[in-house]
């Protein structure tokens, strides 16, 4: 028993537990968010005395006497003026990490009333942010200490939510002041706890499932199993392929499959009771990695299949390999990139509950909550589903697929009960599908001035335990592979295996990340060779409006890599001038699915009692800032003001479906269905109010319509729009590390700058712990061995100077011209980091995480 | 760069017994301190007054023991004990040794606290300065200097 203080008010603590678990399960001061609950990634950032400490690590036993401070404790001065400096800065993504970083400021300008950028960083260094690579959070906490020096908080610089306007992200001040909801966040009456027992071994024949013990356990609701799924056990993006439940004489895939559902009344319960489900198995000898899969006699990782390639691709236009022939250069290499944890700061939680109208109810944290609800209506058998977006923290690819969502509705729909279900983080380090690791073989030919005439490559992948999006990441490993050049003589195969690893899936970049790494280090290879810099030998192949890319589409006028690489120039000469080891890489990235699938954006704008219009769209803001983009959309394109606007998050039942928040498509794709949309209000308003228009509902939608790969025509349109970009890295010639990032892209049109310009900052950072340090190891029993903190995410104090360039480029005939920018931005910076070193040491690197820099990890 | 405290790396609870590797209380570090940022405490063992400590590192070279380290001034989590010895032996000698037992490896979540020669070390570049080492130490080795997670001595 422990008396202290928490925001001021004497609290006495009865059970010996932590701290965060008795803010948060108690108090319920969810702005203490629980990222790891092992002292890793600071989400939990509280101060005690004065000092950010993690509210995980102490118990409270340990705590008398002390002052507790949360940001709910914030003084109302502070509490403004952080979410000022916030969201003047652009300092807020997914929001998960920003009430720890508020306290870390709290501390330091508590001490320190000018502090320097040294001191900022290492204010926050200790807290991961997995969004912002840290550049506007700095620059929150600059503005934070002048504001506080002056006393006054102003109004933001820019009002008017018009495109191209930096306003402050609608969402800022419910993630400065931690009120904003993730799922976790909710505490239900008579809530629940879930969990899932999962396999002790990679590939083994479940034999039998002993529940008696833990449904003894007191305390215990309920144990399910396979056998009690009312609908379709296997789920899945495209390929039902993921078992919801392991059933008896079932084969297990990897240590992720489920095989019990535990439900229980408190955690601790669920936890004891997990340890009393007694599986019996058959080990089997697991598939270790796509070697072991695509041997002859290996074993197989699904029953139901006929071997382990889980999809093959082959995309050809031209002769390349005559191509290649005839080139007067030719440049042949192997090329291997790793499995890359996704590391969003908030771990997967759902929480369902039966509705007022008789439907189970999800609150879920995913990157489209129809795609939850199509695999959880599929799971039940039943229509009775909806599900509702909260906040999500962070995504990046990592939650498309179902982990929690699926199991909290059907304990729900067998218990009747409220539940919650949370992965800790060990457990989502494990489940949620990663970046593949790809194996590459790429031949590239160029002619005397290094043209390019034609490359062919061949590659393949790790997809691990189930399909996910393995499929289509392969495949636009492949479309991109080409780089954004104009040639036409390019062919490639590549191949995806089943192994018994963890699952691997979409990731920032979809397999662009890996083929562009490939492409763009051979292309500065091929620089030297021709006796070229690198610059000059994109500049001369660069595709420009009007031009063919390898895939045989005719490409825009909004088409910008030339612009990307004339405003890159002075600052790559400058470097060069000044004997500075710099690299250079462009990338393309498609924005929106293409490739002929129906590719859907829908959004309503509904006028509401309180006389505003409400934009619903079944699109999920996971961090990116879809809702402002929408409300900049809508102030753009109709006579309303900002105040006339609301901004609803995702649901299933009202907000039209409107795809996944994937492929860099939200921006462009729900954003001209809303734009459509918006043509329809602006009519009724020419004529009515809002008071008039209540109950209307004005709806757009927008098919971007696309050819399927290969299809037989001369120009098959893959992809509505691209985005294009080039980085460029810098390195210190005395210790070997990166001085500076300058990062140039062409979005079209930035709806929000300074959004565009946290989206680089952060995608740039993501890439540089991809290219220098990030690795996720598994074991010969295919387990993930490291845990959050290991993972090598970089940190406030180790980052470089980043320059984040926005080109606007006009001409897209859709979504005001406005083209993503989600993932392109992690695209070119691990080979443009990859030259830097060869530049410096004349060391051709061709495998990340890059070999022998100052960044690789010691011990390793 | 950041500063750097000197941090004596004992605990001092070995007054009355017979540990090679403690504080010996000699004084030299004091004697030497250009900034008299080192006394000794009631246990008779140096201790370093951060608010006056330089980093300059002249205490280092001169302790006899080589029990004296510098820790940046971020860092506040330290192994506060220097003892090499056999868990057995170290536990004996001290109530507050470490004991090399090597909880603190397996609670640190970014692998900076590893056991060498039966003592632990915290590797500052790894380190988040989370505490949890000091939080789970069954012998209060480690230390929050703050005096936060744990007392500072």
């Amino acid at each position: 028993m422990a008396t202290f203080y928490v925001n001021g008010n004497s609290v006495t603590v009865h059970k010996n537990q932590t701290l965060l678990r008795f803010l948060r399960d108690e108090l319920h001061l969810t702005s203490v968010k629980d990222g790891c609950s092992e002292g890793a990634c600071g989400a939990c950032t509280v101060l005690i005395d004065g000092e950010p400490c993690r509210a995980c690590v102490p118990r409270t036993d340990n705590l008398e006497g002390r002052h507790i401070l949360t940001v709910e404790g914030l003084s109302d001065f502070e509490k403004q003026l952080y979410t000022y400096a916030y969201g003047e800065a652009g300092a807020v993504q997914c929001g998960f990490c920003i009430p720890g970083m508020v306290l870390c400021t709290k501390a330091l300008l508590d001490k320190v009333d000018d502090p320097t950028e040294e001191q900022i960083r290492y204010a926050i260094r200790n807290n991961y942010c997995r969004c912002t690579g840290y550049v506007k959070i700095i620059k929150a906490i600059e503005l934070a200490a002048k504001l506080k020096r002056e006393g006054v908080i102003p109004a933001p610089s820019e009002t008017d939510w018009k495109l191209g306007s930096s306003v402050h992200r609608l969402d800022v001040e419910e993630k400065v002041l931690g009120y904003g909801k993730y799922p976790d966040d909710w505490y239900l009456p008579n809530m629940t706890y879930g969990s899932a027992v999962r396999s002790q071994y990679p590939r083994a024949r479940v034999l039998d499932i002993d529940m008696e013990k833990a449904r003894a356990l007191p305390g215990v609701v309920a144990v399910i199993t396979a056998q009690d799924i009312p609908g379709e056990n296997k789920v899945g993006h495209i390929k039902h392929d993921q078992y919801s439940l392991i059933p008896i004489g079932g084969l297990t895939h990897w240590l992720g499959d489920p095989i019990a559902l535990v439900v229980a009344e408190d955690q601790e319960t669920l936890e004891k009771a997990k340890k009393l489900v007694k599986v019996t198995y058959e080990p089997l000898p697991p598939v270790h990695g796509p070697e072991e899969a695509k041997a002859p006699d290996a074993p197989k990782v699904f029953d139901e299949e006929e071997n382990n390639v889980q999809a093959y691709k082959h995309v050809s236009r031209g002769d390349a390999a005559g191509a290649i022939a005839r080139s007067k250069y030719v440049i042949e290499k192997h090329f291997e990139t790793p499995w890359t944890e996704h590391a969003f700061l908030e771990p997967e939680c759902a929480v369902a509950y039966w509705d007022e109208d008789g439907y189970v109810r999800i609150l879920s944290t995913d990157q489209s909550s129809h795609t939850t609800l199509h695999e959880c209506k599929l799971l039940l058998g039943s229509e009775k589903v909806r599900v509702q977006n909260q906040l999500v923290g962070g995504g990046f690819g990592g939650k498309e697929d179902m982990t929690v969502q699926h199991h909290a509705a059907l304990i729900t729909y067998l218990t009747g009960r409220a539940v919650k279900v949370k992965l800790s983080r060990a457990e989502s380090l494990l489940i949620h599908p990663k970046r593949h690791p790809f194996w590459m073989d790429f031949t590239i030919g160029c002619d005397e001035n290094g043209i390019i005439q034609g490359v062919k490559a061949s590659v393949y992948s790790d997809t691990g335990a189930f399909a996910s999006l393995g499929g289509p990441v392969l495949e636009r490993a492949c479309t991109h592979a080409s780089g954004p050049y104009n040639y036409q003589n390019f062919e490639i195969e590549g191949t995806a295996y089943y192994t018994n690893n963890p699952p691997a899936g979409a990731f920032r970049g979809f397999g662009v990340t890996q083929t562009c790494f490939a492409i763009e280090s051979l292309l500065n290879e091929m620089a030297e060779k021709v006796g070229i810099s690198p610059w000059e030998i994109r500049y001369r192949n660069a595709i420009r409006p009007g031009q063919e890319l390898p895939n045989g589409q005719i490409v825009g006028v909004e088409t910008g890599l030339v612009e990307t690489l004339e405003i890159i120039k002075p600052f790559y000469d400058a470097a060069v001038a000044a004997g500075k080891p710099v690299g250079l890489a462009c990338a393309m990235k498609n924005s929106g699915v293409g490739v002929g699938l129906p590719d859907w954006g829908r959004c309503k704008l509904i006028v509401e009692k309180d006389e505003k219009v409400h934009i619903y769209a079944g699109a999920s803001c996971i961090g990116q800032g879809l809702g402002t983009v929408l409300v900049q959309m809508v102030v753009t394109n109709t006579p309303l003001e900002r105040d006339d606007v609301v901004y609803e998050r995702s649901n299933t039942w009202i907000a039209p479906d409107s795809g996944d928040s994937s492929g860099s498509r939200q921006t462009l794709i729900t954003g001209e269905a809303c734009r459509r949309a918006c043509e329809k209000l602006t009519e009724a308003l020419k004529e009515h109010t809002l008071k008039e228009l209540n109950g209307e509902v004005f709806y757009g939608e927008y098919l971007a319509k696309t050819d399927k790969l290969g299809a037989d025509v001369p120009h098959p349109v893959s992809h509505v729009a691209y985005g294009y970009a080039t980085q460029m890295c810098i390195l210190d010639k005395k210790t070997g590390r990166i001085e500076s990032m300058v990062a140039v892209h062409d979005v079209g049109k930035a709806v929000n700058p300074r959004s565009c310009e946290g989206q680089i900052e952060g995608g740039v950072v993501m890439s540089m712990g991809y290219a220098l340090r990030e690795q996720y190891p598994i074991d010969e029993n295919c387990k993930p061995i490291d845990r959050f903190g290991k993972l090598g995410l970089f940190r406030a104090h180790e980052i470089p100077d980043i320059q984040a360039i926005v080109v606007d480029k006009p001409g897209l005939d859709v979504a005001c011209g406005a083209i993503g920018i989600g993932e392109i931005t992690s695209i070119p910076t691990a080979p443009a980091i990859a030259e830097a070193y060869y530049q410096l040491d004349g060391k051709r690197r061709t495998r990340l995480p890059l070999e022998d820099t100052p960044y690789e990890r010691r011990d390793r | 760069m950041e500063k750097r405290f000197a941090l004596v790396a004992c605990n001092g609870g070995c007054r009355n017994t017979d540990c090679g590797y403690g504080c010996l209380g000699c004084g030299m570090c004091q004697a030497i301190c250009p900034f008299d940022a080192i006394s000794l405490n009631d246990s008779g063992v140096a201790e370093v007054d951060e608010t006056k400590c330089r980093g300059c590192g002249a205490c280092v070279a001169e302790c006899p023991q080589g029990i004296i380290r510098l820790h940046g001034a971020g860092y506040p989590i330290v192994v506060k004990c220097s003892n090499q010895d056999l868990g057995k032996t170290a536990r004996a000698a001290c109530e507050v040794s470490c004991i090399g037992c090597g909880i603190c490896e397996k609670v640190c979540p970014s692998g900076a606290a590893k056991v060498t020669d039966n003592l632990s070390a915290i590797d500052e570049a790894l380190c988040l300065c989370c505490g949890m080492c000091a939080v789970k130490c069954p012998r209060g080795a480690i230390r929050d200097l703050r005096g936060v997670l744990t007392s500072r001595s």
